[in-house]
């Protein structure tokens, strides 16, 4: 679970170590990736959205 | 051989740089106002920044190309990443971007503060004028290119506000907070006026706001800056800024000239008057689509000299006037034009160029058409 995040977060800055890459190939699931990507994409949208509400509270 | 090259990329890039930074009219203008300063300043920071990041990458690649190049018998290097590299260019582009957005951010949330107004202005933009309506002081007029169309042809020599002038400018007091409301009657517009640090779009079924407190009296030129059909180039804004008393003079008199023409509109008018008022009118407003001698443009806009259909029919003529054709490229101008003004077109298209209806279509009749 732990790899899958430190993956997604990988995805979200643009960079990911080639090694990490490989073990994600070799033993992830697919769906893993794509249910853990869709949750922390929204819990992003939803920390820009309170850093703005505060910054222009 | 080092200290040549560095001394060549230095000379050309001052070389580069110094015209946009000094030259006036390359740049953009400082501007009047407190808010036009604050974001010609945030402009050159931010260009500073984008130079300094043009600089440092050119720089960086340029010498890799002449100190690694291959007659030298350099060697490509051949590892596939690097981990650690590659968060430094991600991150530090995302520092240069933050630092970025905090003053741009700041500066965006001052033009947006549109509170403690003194005065509301509402901005029309119409094909192919502007109007202006001081609101809560019953004064509003439209502003029309005044550059006379022998220039525009080539037949006149042009002169120095070419295309930059207008029969009438919006007038403001200076040190005052002038609250702009924009919106459009047909297309969109845009109102630009770069010494005032304004440009700001006029979308029909949309009232947009902005702000000015202009510093200095003068006189402020911009124009439409939306694309927004045949006179687009011909739809210049004209600011003219003046002290408070003086601002207070003009309005005074604004007010008197309405007050007469609204008494203008109870008495029987001459067909010589009409025909001159008319004259004015037809010139500002319907020579551009109609041309200054009725032989308008066909089949987009109908020739008015001859013109029998609007002859013979004199309801239709007016009622075209006040409520436009819908479909064409005929607005409707009961709201652009006071009853004098309706009555004069009218009038004058009548009896111009030719046309001898001989008769004359009196204020009074409008005021009864618009109230129905
Ligand atoms: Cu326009």
């Amino acid at each position: 679970m732990w790899s899958v995040i430190k993956s997604v977060l990988a995805a979200f800055f643009g960079v990911q170590r080639d090694q990490q890459r490989r073990e994600d190939f070799e033993h992830g699931k697919p769906v893993s990736f794509i249910i853990v990507g869709i949750a922390m994409a929204m819990l992003l949208v939803a920390l820009v959205a309170l850093i703005a509400t505060l910054a222009a509270g | 051989m080092r200290t040549l090259l560095v001394r060549v990329a230095a000379g050309l890039t001052l070389a580069l740089i110094s015209p946009l930074v000094l030259a006036n009219g390359w740049n953009m203008p400082i501007g009047v106002t407190a808010l036009s300063r604050e974001i010609h300043s945030l402009h050159m920071t931010i260009f500073w920044i984008c130079v300094a990041i043009g600089v440092v990458v050119f720089g960086v690649m340029f010498y890799s190309l002449f100190r690694y190049r291959r007659s030298k018998g350099a060697e490509a290097a051949n590892f596939h990443e690097h981990t650690g590299v590659e968060v430094l260019w991600t991150a530090v582009p995302l520092l240069i971007l933050v630092a970025m957005a905090v003053p741009a951010t700041a500066t965006l949330k001052n033009m947006y503060d549109v509170s403690d107004a003194e005065i509301d202005v509402m901005v029309t933009g119409q094909q192919w004028r502007w109007r202006y309506e001081y609101l809560g002081e019953d004064i509003a007029f439209t502003s029309n290119m005044s550059t006379p169309r022998e220039q525009i042809s080539g037949e006149a020599e042009k002169t120095e506000n070419y295309l930059l002038e207008v029969d009438e400018p919006l007038v403001l007091p200076v040190d005052t907070k002038v609250r702009l409301l924009l919106t459009a009657d047909d297309v969109i517009h845009s109102w630009w006026v770069p010494e005032l640090a304004v440009k700001q779009d006029a979308i029909p079924g949309f009232v947009n706001e902005n702000w000015v407190r202009i510093e200095e009296p003068g006189i402020y030129r911009g124009q439409c800056t939306e694309l927004c059909g045949m006179d687009h180039g011909f739809m210049p804004v004209v600011v003219e800024a003046l002290e408070k008393d003086e601002y207070e003079a003009w309005l005074a008199e604004r007010k008197e000239a309405a007050e007469q023409e609204a008494m203008g509109v109870d008495r029987e008018w001459e067909l010589a008057e009409l025909m001159e008022r008319g004259e004015q009118v037809y010139g500002s407003i319907c020579a551009s689509c109609h041309q200054a001698d009725g032989s308008g443009s066909p089949p987009a806009f109908p020739a008015l000299a001859g013109n029998t259909d609007m002859l013979d029919d004199v309801e239709w003529h007016i009622d075209t006037i006040i409520n436009g054709v819908s479909g064409s490229a005929m607005p409707a101008f009961r709201s652009t034009l006071n009853p004098v003004e309706i009555a004069a077109v009218a009038t004058y298209e009548r009896n111009a160029w030719g046309n001898d209806a001989g008769d004359t279509v009196q204020p009074s009749e409008i005021v009864e058409l618009l109230e129905e």
